[in-house]
């Protein structure tokens, strides 16, 4: 528990992180409100990859301006502590190093997650608001609105997990924020380039395509089942944490 | 270095700290290493060391730039894995240590700072993670002098400030061990006076100070104890002062125009007579009234007589010469 009040300290009193959650946050409300405007005024073609649903829409910002910025969060809070030095006084005070790892992620992945779902209702009423206005609005109670919104709050922790891993295995900056890169999004770009049916086969395991099953309200046949997707999301941080716990008493600082 | 005679056993008494000493007994514990060895690859920086770091006492532990002495504090700390032998804390490796801020305080790499955090929250997160409350980070913060600057980020701060934060964290659990690693580095000369001050304090309560130097000046004023090493080998585990007797050689430069006849007579004192190309004479085994008064007697005259002292500077250098990993082309 201590260590887990240690780690919020350093968190909270590190204004780089907040600054990033706060502009992480502007930037996905507006982008998403400008999707939702123009979706709502009929303007633009609903984006290719599945039908315009008014769930989805209400994600649309997601992708990019929050789950990159809260996935580079998780990495800097390992790598920042490799490249200043820190982490002999952080392993210093709590020897056991897993319990370092643990704590972070639990410090982290929780402001990430809380983040993810204030954000993720903010948009949501903010989006279904404006579309409304088109009559094609839906409200919470429309069926899968609530997982939909929970689980786009839920991305924002697997986000900031993922990178904290990897900035645990990889330690310096520059390197762990281009293999979480790679790995929430230059997987899937790369699967999408694969000849079908291997596309979808492949992809589906990958985290923006099982993040897509279990948070739009019209999952695609030739992806995983929504359920199964959600442990897909979920496996990703978990096997990254788990290298990480072997690695980070193996190899000393 | 400098041409002051070194203390030997100066008293402790005199010594004052800003902080109110707290009366009472510190547990003691002291530092064991054996057979601790560390090889990177085909580099052994660590090779076969032993020692004890005792209780009450301030230990200097030096070496040339290389010599394995930070290697060797990241084992008894635990964030190196010695590849051979081991490094114990009052009996227990390290890592086994609950809470080990309140068993070993440490300051290894002043400048290791997140430049965004105050020194204040700097402070807090490393007492949180051992359980030690607010009240000890304003104190320590006090006793490094550094309340006025306690809000401002590190990132404006001077190694001399970074280091006095390095050390109140140290101080942060009120270990009864303590490790510094060159503290004395970007101290300026009041600085460089509270450090000593501060861990000749420290000992005195009974704690067990370790503190790594590159330079035997800065260390012969401050430690009891030496253990020297170099290439990651011991080369020299004494006390100060056995150090400076066996190693600090006194003797006479003599001139006179009749050094022959001088020679004699001081031989025939008893005194040891070197003759050196320039023509003077090293004397030893009298000293220079004797010499003085001698000659006076005889009716030689002397034109110089210079009593010297070699510093503990060269001797140290003499000792570890062989072990210099780095040395600039003469």
């Amino acid at each position: 528990m201590n260590v887990i009040i240690s780690e919020w300290t350093k968190l909270r009193a590190t204004r780089s992180n907040v600054w990033t959650l706060v502009i992480a946050a502007i930037a996905t409300v507006g982008v998403t409100a400008i999707v939702a405007h123009a979706l709502g005024a009929a303007r633009v073609a609903p984006p290719a990859g599945g039908p315009f649903t008014p769930l989805t829409a209400s994600f649309l910002g997601y992708a990019e301006y929050a789950v990159l910025p809260v996935s580079i969060l998780g990495v800097l809070a390992f790598t920042t502590e490799y490249s200043t030095g820190l982490i002999r006084t952080t392993f210093t005070c709590v020897p056991r190093r897993r319990v370092v790892l643990a704590a972070k992620a639990a410090v982290t992945g929780t402001a990430a997650l809380v983040a993810g779902e204030v954000l993720a209702f903010i948009t949501f009423f903010l989006t279904q608001a404006m579309l409304a206005a088109d009559h094609r609005g839906v409200s919470l109670s429309h069926p899968g609105a609530v997982r939909a919104v929970l689980a786009a709050g839920l991305l924002l922790a697997v986000a900031a997990l993922t990178g904290l891993g990897l900035g645990a295995i990889i330690r310096h900056p520059a390197g762990a924020i281009a293999a979480t890169v790679g790995v929430i999004y230059l997987i899937t770009a790369l699967c999408l380039v694969l000849p079908a049916p291997w596309n979808t086969r492949i992809g589906r395991f990958t985290l923006p395509m099982a993040a897509f099953q279990v948070i739009t309200g019209q999952p695609r046949a030739d992806l995983l089942a929504p359920w199964l997707s959600l442990l897909v999301v979920l496996a990703w941080p978990a096997a990254i944490l788990l290298a990480a716990a072997v690695l980070i008493t193996r190899l000393d600082p | 270095m400098s041409g002051r005679a070194y203390p030997v056993n100066e008293p402790a008494a005199g010594v004052t700290t800003s902080a109110p000493a707290p009366l009472r007994s510190i547990r003691p514990v002291p530092i064991e290493a054996s057979g601790l060895t560390k090889r990177f690859g085909p580099v052994t920086a660590v090779n076969d060391l032993g020692f004890t770091v005792r209780p009450g006492l301030v230990t200097g532990f030096l070496g040339p730039n290389g010599a394995g002495k930070s290697t060797t504090m990241r084992m008894l700390l635990g964030l190196e894995t010695p590849t051979a032998g081991q490094a114990l804390i009052g009996g227990r490796p390290y890592p086994e240590i609950r809470r080990p801020l309140r068993e070993v305080g440490s300051l290894l790499d002043a400048g290791a700072l997140h430049g965004g955090r105050t020194a204040w929250t700097h402070l807090l997160a490393i007492a949180q993670s051992n359980g030690i409350g607010r009240a000890r980070v304003t104190q320590v913060l006090g006793q490094a002098g550094l309340e006025p600057v306690a809000g401002r980020r590190v990132q404006g701060f001077s190694l001399g400030m970074k280091q006095r934060l390095g050390i109140a964290a140290a101080l942060l659990g009120d270990p009864p061990v303590l490790i510094f690693d060159e503290p004395a580095i970007g101290l300026d000369a009041e600085g460089i006076r509270w450090i000593r001050e501060l861990f000749t304090h420290l000992a005195a309560e009974g704690r067990t100070v370790l503190v790594s130097s590159h330079l035997m000046g800065e260390m012969a004023q401050t430690a009891d104890h030496l253990i020297i090493i170099g290439r990651g080998r011991l080369l020299a585990d004494t006390s100060t002062g056995q150090f400076i007797a066996a190693n600090a050689h006194h003797d006479v430069l003599v001139r006179s125009p009749r050094d022959a006849e001088l020679t004699g007579v001081l031989t025939s004192a008893g005194a040891a007579v070197t003759a050196q190309p320039d023509g003077g004479l090293t004397v030893t085994g009298l000293d220079a009234p004797a010499i003085a008064d001698l000659a006076a007697a005889r009716g030689l005259p002397v034109y110089e007589l210079t009593p010297r002292q070699a510093s503990l500077e060269e001797a140290y250098l003499d000792l570890t010469a062989d072990s210099t990993e780095y040395r600039a082309a003469p």
